[in-house]
């Protein structure tokens, strides 16, 4: 069976999952998958699902941007064909995070640093308020690290370009975090 | 998912309140080392030694690196001297202690401990010998520690032993007075010492533990202190139950740091995990220091009215906190006090605050005892004889860990500053009453009897 990703976009306000998953269900999507998150005043939403239709991609995004865009939301529809590959590599899960004075392309250099020592970013969380407050402007990266990599290496390239950068990067495996917030 | 405000607290405590984990000690078993020969007995406690430790210091830095929480020390602790050298005079123990200093600079750890004897019952040969030897021995080398359980609930107190141990502090203080009687530092007596301390200068390694075995000391008074202001910043009515349930807490996050990080030790070594020991053991840096948690309870100075109580609130809920955390938390697991390695228990010891007595007061209720704490240099051997038999009757009769790590500094008296250098910091030297007066109680000798609950079986 064909799966699926439905990307919506709108602006935040009760009833938006409603109207999505609804809208899904009706045109026979049985939903695998849902993240959804809120950046200030705008909403995103992820949903995986398997089509139980005979139904195409385009066909799918159709009726459910004619369902949806009424509402003020923007929606794509993708086919989901890739093998899975990414969970086949081991790896090892860190966290890093950064702190320090706000400047322009800040994200683009810690991941062009990763993806340079194939580390996948599993999820970012960045917050820039401006200015030199080092509190004010954090960036936390959980990612997974190849167990071929290097990581003497990786961490003398982002202590580096942080030194660089101005900000100050630590660099900790996950179970750290596990070890003492979860009981 | 981690929550940001996790991973930032985490982050605080790491970088800002001095937690880390103060010590990874490899215990290594040395009874199959045992040989007639004394070339024979060193040469195997060095191959044996060599081979488990090689990689000690490399994996203890690299696992440190991987999560970001340094590994102050690395050590090693042996099974007791006394007895796997038996068959050797003195100079033959001051042999093995050179055999574990060399070690100990080969594969660099910080200290080796278990130059040890066990005489709260008796002296044995080899305990005679050893305890011969401790002056010399501790003078002669730099990383070799010793200790001697001179008492227990058990068994009572060996008053013989205790007036050998005098003699043996003041001749090792007198072999190194150019430095403040340093080998006294490396040297501490014991009463019920447990078998899998990872702390020097107490470190070795019990006859009932394994072959070789990995016990983690984590250490965090600058995390303890700071979770106190927070949570009496957020709310400054807190009372005394609400704060010891905070510091309750906190021992419970560090705890579960040392047990992440023992056990990947003890897994990458292919030996058993043995013990986290979550004592609040501070260092000679500012923010660092049990005695400014007490300031932060709202007293003036540790040693003021009031230090007793708070101090047993404090061990409580730190042992609280750890077996919370830990199935395995052993070792001494509490609050240090140590005179010379916490700037703020040496500043109120020279403002006056902490005497010797309310020292001696508060070890009841913390763990271990009488610590680094420098007396004058004339101070007689029977006086020195008579503060250790009252730290060893505090452990008898509570049943707990109490020990005396005293430096009589050579030529020095009260109000003088003694330097010990690096983590020994400086101390200021205390005043003890009747410091050179004979009294004949400790020189009667024998075993004042151990206590009536010691007979329940």
């Amino acid at each position: 069976m064909k799966k699926v990703i439905v990307t919506v976009l709108a602006n935040d306000r009760p009833g938006i999952l409603a109207s999505v998953t609804e809208a899904v269900f009706q045109e026979g999507g049985n939903l695998d998958q849902v993240s959804q998150t809120l950046l200030e005043t705008q909403f995103a939403g992820l949903f995986i699902a398997t089509l139980t239709k005979d139904i195409s991609v385009e066909e799918l995004q159709t009726k459910l941007r004619k369902i949806l865009s009424p509402q003020g939301m923007d929606v794509l529809v993708k086919p989901i064909d890739e093998p899975d590959t990414i969970k086949n590599i081991p790896s090892e899960p860190f966290v890093i995070t950064c702190f320090g004075p706000d400047r322009k392309g800040l994200v683009a250099e810690i991941t062009a640093i990763l993806a340079r020592h194939q580390v996948n970013v599993t999820n970012l969380r960045a917050m820039f308020e401006g200015g030199n407050d080092p509190s004010r402007n954090l960036m936390v990266y959980e990612v997974d690290i190849p167990a071929s990599a290097d990581t003497a290496v990786l961490s003398e390239d982002l202590r580096t370009r942080a030194a660089e950068l101005s900000l100050v990067i630590n660099i900790q495996h996950r179970n750290i975090f596990e070890s003492i917030t979860r009981i | 998912m981690i929550h940001d405000r996790e991973i930032l607290t985490i982050l605080g405590m790491l970088n800002n309140e001095h937690l880390d984990v103060r010590t990874v000690t490899l215990g290594v078993n040395l009874f199959d080392c045992v040989s007639d020969d004394l070339g024979r007995l060193c040469a195997n406690i060095e191959r044996k030694i060599g081979n488990l430790a090689a990689n000690l210091v490399p994996l203890c830095n690299r696992i440190g690196e991987k999560y970001g929480i340094q590994v102050v020390n690395k050590r090693i602790s042996v099974s007791p001297i006394a007895n796997i050298a038996a068959p050797f005079g003195p100079k033959g123990m001051v042999a093995v202690a050179h055999t574990l200093d060399r070690i100990a600079r080969e594969v660099n750890v910080d200290f080796v401990g278990g130059f040890t004897a066990l005489v709260e019952k008796g002296i044995a040969r080899g305990d005679d010998a050893l305890i011969a030897a401790l002056p010399q021995a501790l003078a002669e080398t730099e990383r070799v520690c010793a200790s001697v359980n001179v008492a227990s609930t058990r068994e009572g107190i060996n008053m013989d032993a205790i007036l050998r141990m005098s003699h043996a502090i003041k001749e090792a203080a007198a072999l190194t007075a150019d430095k403040d009687g340093l080998a006294c530092a490396k040297l501490c007596v014991f009463a019920n010492i447990p078998q899998d301390i990872p702390f020097m200068a107490g470190a070795y390694l019990g006859i009932g533990e394994a072959d070789a075995v990995i016990n983690v000391g984590v250490s965090g008074p600058g995390v303890v202190k700071k979770a106190i202001d927070r949570a009496l910043e957020a709310d400054p009515n807190m009372d005394l139950g609400d704060i010891a349930e905070c510091i309750k807490r906190t021992a419970a996050k560090v705890t579960r740091i040392g047990e992440l990080i023992g056990r990947e030790v003890a897994s990458e070594l292919g030996i058993p995990f043995g013990v986290v020991d979550l004592s609040l053991a501070p260092t000679p840096t500012a923010g660092d220091s049990v005695g400014e948690i007490f300031q932060s309870l709202g007293l003036i100075s540790i040693g003021s009215p009031g230090s007793t109580a708070a101090l047993a609130m404090l061990n409580d809920a730190v042992k609280k906190g750890g077996a919370f955390a830990s199935s395995h938390v052993g070792g001494l697991s509490g609050a240090f006090i140590p005179v010379s390695e916490d700037l703020n228990i040496a500043e109120a010891v020279s403002k006056g605050f902490l005497t010797i007595e309310k020292l001696e007061a508060m070890t009841a209720v913390c763990s271990v005892g009488l610590d680094m704490v420098a007396i004058p240099g004339d101070t007689s051997v029977e006086t020195l004889a008579g503060i250790i038999a009252d730290e060893m009757a505090i452990g008898m009769i509570n049943a707990k860990t109490t020990a005396c790590r005293l430096i009589p500094v050579p030529g020095k008296k009260a109000g003088d500053m003694a330097h010990f250098g690096g983590l020994l910091g400086f101390a200021n030297i205390i005043n003890v009453h009747n410091a050179t007066a004979q009294g004949s109680f400790v020189t009667k000798g024998g075993r004042i009897p151990a206590p009536i609950h010691s007979l329940k079986n």
